[in-house]
């Protein structure tokens, strides 16, 4: 069970910034709930494919992470304002009209945080 | 007194107040005396406000019956507050989270049917008619009591309330509720995502803000932590233009876990640092009202705890469990003065060009003392020199912070600037004395005077004059500053602590010093001759041993005990002590029996122990379920029917604030191997809370008792505290007069030391403390009683000070 109310952790994500790659997704994030740390990266999911956290990039303050590298022992900060885009390679996924998109991720507080959105491609 | 509010702050009867106010919980901290004692303390620490949840559950233990009486008179904690001249923050919930049992919803409520707590499931809103119904009842019992005093200025409704889609209809019939039931102050609610939550519903919208949630986490190298509250007039701003910042829970401790680090471990990591930043922080941002949440640390006696924390909650709150002022006390007294000194309830912000690695500033204008104040705040975990844009310097320690007076006209001189922060002032139309913290690193600088040093002793003074008015300075080391005390249009110097009263609270003999206008400085001698040598535990090893569960013995009479279902766990059958004893007959054919309980369980069977478990884990704030399968044999089935008993404690229910407060307590599941249906007998309470004085020979559970006395003096204040520093046991439950004062679990190492509440204490004294012991080498009585000859116990004193009146 999530702490955060779904109506508020769908701010986090940056309307209408889905974009279809070769053989992927990216789209952006901005963290607008406040100051803290992504601990995990448990899956992205774009209408029916799910990226594990080995086939999601996580780019934010000049880095590139590699989801599997995010781990508790190893968090990632998200300040208040922050901005990130989330890459996933290796499969396609996005298609014409409306996508749903599923990411979930861990905090050290909060546990589970899941955001559930939908977004046409930009 | 006619409370109103406009954008910058609350006005009382007209006139801007600030509102610096701290947390307390009346029954945390029991009894008119002991709420006296911590407000006099608080109010001597310039706290002006207490804020109070009350609590229903603590009222409410049986469904339609209400007790106020004896430690729970409401009425009591509300006069001693006005007493004492503080006005009342008033939270009664319905919801109030504060780690108690339930988040204070009264147990019997959360296994009605059609009642929803809190009308949400998980973070989706389920409105339950039956719910608002009880609110009323509940709002019918408590507004009244609340509406009798005057000093009550704000009332808030629900507590960090969200859901999914945000229906405004729950919160809206709260506030009709109070409204219609004579709450005539502003009413607000604490928003605990800053996201402008309710800010329609309610007259003033506050937050609550916690940027140490962590005890793993290093505030100080993850400074971002203060994003938010470094951003925070914004979101007040956005959320509602006219009503004034108000933060109604300001950090200013943290609470330990049954896992967690202990106390000492985060008390370690504030310091009085965090609660200097969060609260000049918070200044800087224009907020006119805030609360420290806590002001005063409590113990969760008897079931108060939810199953998160121990019996401590000590909170690394200013007043500590023990009602001491620790270090962060004196930091909010010396913040607490300066607001005392200068009014602070109407500034904006002004626009400041500075930037330089992980320092913050902030200036506001002064529309009411016609000056600017410089906030400012170092990071960096090195001194830092700052050059300011209008040519001054500053040189800030780490994690520092301070306010700095710019174009500050005073009576005598004008200041131009000042890194030397205000400690206090007194003042009449021609005269002012303006106590300064020295600090050999600062300066201040006087207008066509030059710069004074503040590197300085302690009374070093320096005065300046212009048109018949006089403005002196005196210099305070920070070490005399903490024992110096603001009372009215007095200064109190080098006491312990002072109460409103007058009284002088001294641990040992000391010269004082006073100053007023009128008589400038005076000194008198304070001999401590009530105080005997106190800091020498008393041992106890003169102790009678009983054993005390003969609910686990073979033949047991349990024949009026209350038959259950199918449904076993606490909240089915209406059992919500912390001890539920189950039993029931089994045949010898059975080959397996598995069961899940919450928390610690031991199941018997005819009278032999064949497991003992604590399945207490939380994870991710989240409960893990555990299911245990015992393999049953001939060895243990040894009758042709067979006597089951299971002893389930319960830690106390979720609080809410994440999870449900209604999850399964007892015993949750219960299945046999075949499958063959068991009814068992269910009773609460462990033999001596019930006063079932039937013993057996088991060892399993084991009461020692032990007599001690205290002298009970008004001229003396202590804290007194149990020490099970050297207590090998696993765990024990602790009675102190026959009131259940502590939880001993020896695994978490977090808790050794049990305040034996002032309350509850008499000038002779009887403490039990039951041992619910599992190791297997202690198999018989004999062996027991040879076994305690090694245990220590020890009644020690924290603290004791003798009071001058």
């Amino acid at each position: 069970m999530v702490v955060v109310p779904e109506f508020l952790i769908r701010r986090v994500y940056k309307k209408g910034s889905l974009k279809k790659l070769d053989n992927g997704a990216s789209f952006e994030l901005k963290n607008v709930l406040g100051p803290g740390f992504i601990s995990g990266f448990n899956y992205v999911k774009i209408n029916d494919t799910v990226f594990e956290a080995n086939e999601v990039k996580f780019i934010t303050a000049g880095q590139e992470l590699l989801g599997q590298d995010v781990s508790e022992a190893n968090p990632v900060a998200f300040r208040l304002g922050q901005e990130g885009t989330l890459v996933m390679t290796g499969k396609p996924c996005v298609i014409d009209g409306t996508n749903k998109i599923t990411v979930e991720v861990m905090n050290p507080e909060a546990g589970k945080v899941q955001l559930n959105v939908e977004d046409s491609m930009a | 007194m006619e409370v109103t509010f406009d954008r910058h702050s609350l006005l009382i009867d007209g006139k801007r107040i600030f509102i610096k106010s701290g947390a307390f919980h009346y029954f945390r901290t029991p009894g008119y005396e002991m709420a006296l004692d911590r407000f006099a303390k608080m109010k001597a620490g310039g706290y002006n406000t207490v804020d109070i949840y009350f609590n229903w559950n603590y009222h409410s233990q049986k469904q339609g019956e209400y007790d106020f009486t004896g430690v729970k008179d409401v009425r009591k904690v509300l006069q001693a507050a006005k007493k004492i001249g503080l006005f009342v923050i008033a939270r009664p919930g319905p919801f109030i989270n504060g780690e108690v049992n339930a988040g204070g919803l009264p147990f019997w409520l959360l296994k009605m049917e059609d009642v929803i707590p809190r009308n949400r499931i998980g973070t989706e809103y389920h409105y339950s008619e039956k719910y608002m119904q009880y609110i009323e009842e509940w709002y019918d019992q408590i507004i009244p009591i609340i509406r009798d005093f005057d000093n009550v200025i704000l009332f808030q409704i629900e507590n960090e309330y969200a859901t999914d889609t945000m229906e405004e209809d729950y919160m809206r019939q709260l506030y009709k509720m109070a409204r219609d039931k004579g709450i005539t102050c502003p009413i607000f609610h604490n928003d605990a995502y800053f996201a402008g939550l309710w800010a329609d519903v309610v007259d003033i919208y506050a937050l609550d803000l916690y940027p140490y949630i962590n005890p793993n986490q290093n505030w100080k190298q993850d400074n971002f932590c203060f994003d938010t509250l470094d951003n925070v007039e914004e979101i007040f701003r956005g959320a509602k233009e006219n009503s004034p910042p108000f933060i109604a829970e300001m950090q200013a401790g943290w609470f330990d876990k049954w896992d967690g680090s202990g106390y000492k471990h985060i008390r370690d990591a504030l310091e009085d640092k965090h609660i200097n930043i969060m609260t000049k922080t918070a200044l800087s941002q224009g907020v006119t009202l805030f609360n420290h949440y806590m002001a005063v640390g409590g113990t969760s006696w008897d079931d108060l705890a939810c199953d998160e924390v121990y019996t401590s909650y000590e909170f690394t709150a200013p007043i500590d469990e023990f009602g001491i002022p620790q270090s962060n006390f004196f930091k909010a007294k010396e913040i607490n003065y300066f607001l005392d000194s200068f009014d602070f309830t109407n500034t904006d912000p002004v626009p400041f060009e500075f930037s330089q690695e992980n320092i913050y500033t902030k200036l506001r204008h002064d529309n009411i003392n016609n000056c600017d104040w410089l906030f400012i705040r170092n990071m960096n975990p090195n001194k830092v020199e700052i050059e300011l844009p209008f040519g001054k310097d500053i040189s800030l320690n780490p994690y520092d912070m301070k306010i700095c007076p710019i174009n500050l006209k005073l009576k005598g001189c004008d200041i131009e600037f000042s890194d030397v922060e205000i400690f206090a002032r007194l003042f009449d139309e021609n005269e002012e004395v303006i106590f300064m913290i020295a600090d050999k690193n600062a300066q201040i600088h006087i207008k066509n005077h030059g710069i004074l040093s503040g590197d300085r002793n302690d009374y070093d003074n320096i005065t300046f004059r212009q048109d018949n008015k006089k403005t002196q300075f005196v210099f305070l080391t920070k070490k005399l500053a903490d024992r110096s005390w603001l009372l009215k249009d007095k200064l109190i110097f080098n006491a312990d602590y002072v109460l409103p009263n007058g009284a002088i609270a001294l641990e040992k003999n000391t010269e004082i010093a006073y100053f007023d206008l009128k008589h400038k400085f005076a000194k008198k001698y304070y001999v401590t001759d009530k105080i005997k040598n106190y800091d020498k535990p008393q041992i106890v090893d003169d102790f009678k041993i009983d054993f005390c569960s003969p609910e686990i013995d073979l033949h047991y009479d349990y024949s009026n005990w209350r038959k259950i279902g199918a449904k076993t766990d606490s909240l089915s059958c209406g059992l919500y002590d912390e001890f539920v004893w189950y039993k029931a007959q089994i045949p010898d054919n059975l080959e397996e029996i598995t069961l899940s309980a919450r928390h610690l369980f031991a199941v018997y069977i005819n009278g032999k122990e064949v497991l003992n478990r604590n399945s207490y884990k939380i994870e991710k704030l989240q409960e893990v379920p555990e299911t245990i399968s015992i393999p049953l044999d001939q060895h243990i089935l040894s009758q042709d029917i067979n006597e089951l008993t299971i002893l389930v404690q319960n830690l106390g229910f979720d609080k809410g604030f994440s999870g449900d407060t209604n999850c399964p307590r007892g015993l949750v599941t219960f299945e046999t191997k075949p499958d063959i249906p068991v009814e068992f007998s269910v009773c609460e309470k462990l033999s001596i809370e019930r006063g079932d004085n039937s013993e057996s020979d088991n060892p399993y559970l084991t009461k020692i008792t032990l007599n001690f006395d205290v002298e009970l003096n008004s001229d003396i204040f202590f804290a007194k505290y149990l020490s099970l520093e050297n207590f090998w046991y696993r765990r024990a439950t602790i009675f102190l007069n026959g009131v259940k004062i502590g939880r001993y679990i020896k695994r978490t190492h977090v808790q050794e030391k049990f305040y034996l509440i002032n309350e509850f204490l008499k000038p002779h004294n009887t403490l039990e403390i039951v041992i619910w012991e599992k190791d297997r080498n202690i198999r018989s009585a004999w062996g027991f009683k040879s076994d305690m000859k090694n245990v220590i116990i020890q009644i020690c004193t924290q603290k004791m000070y003798q009071l001058f009146k």
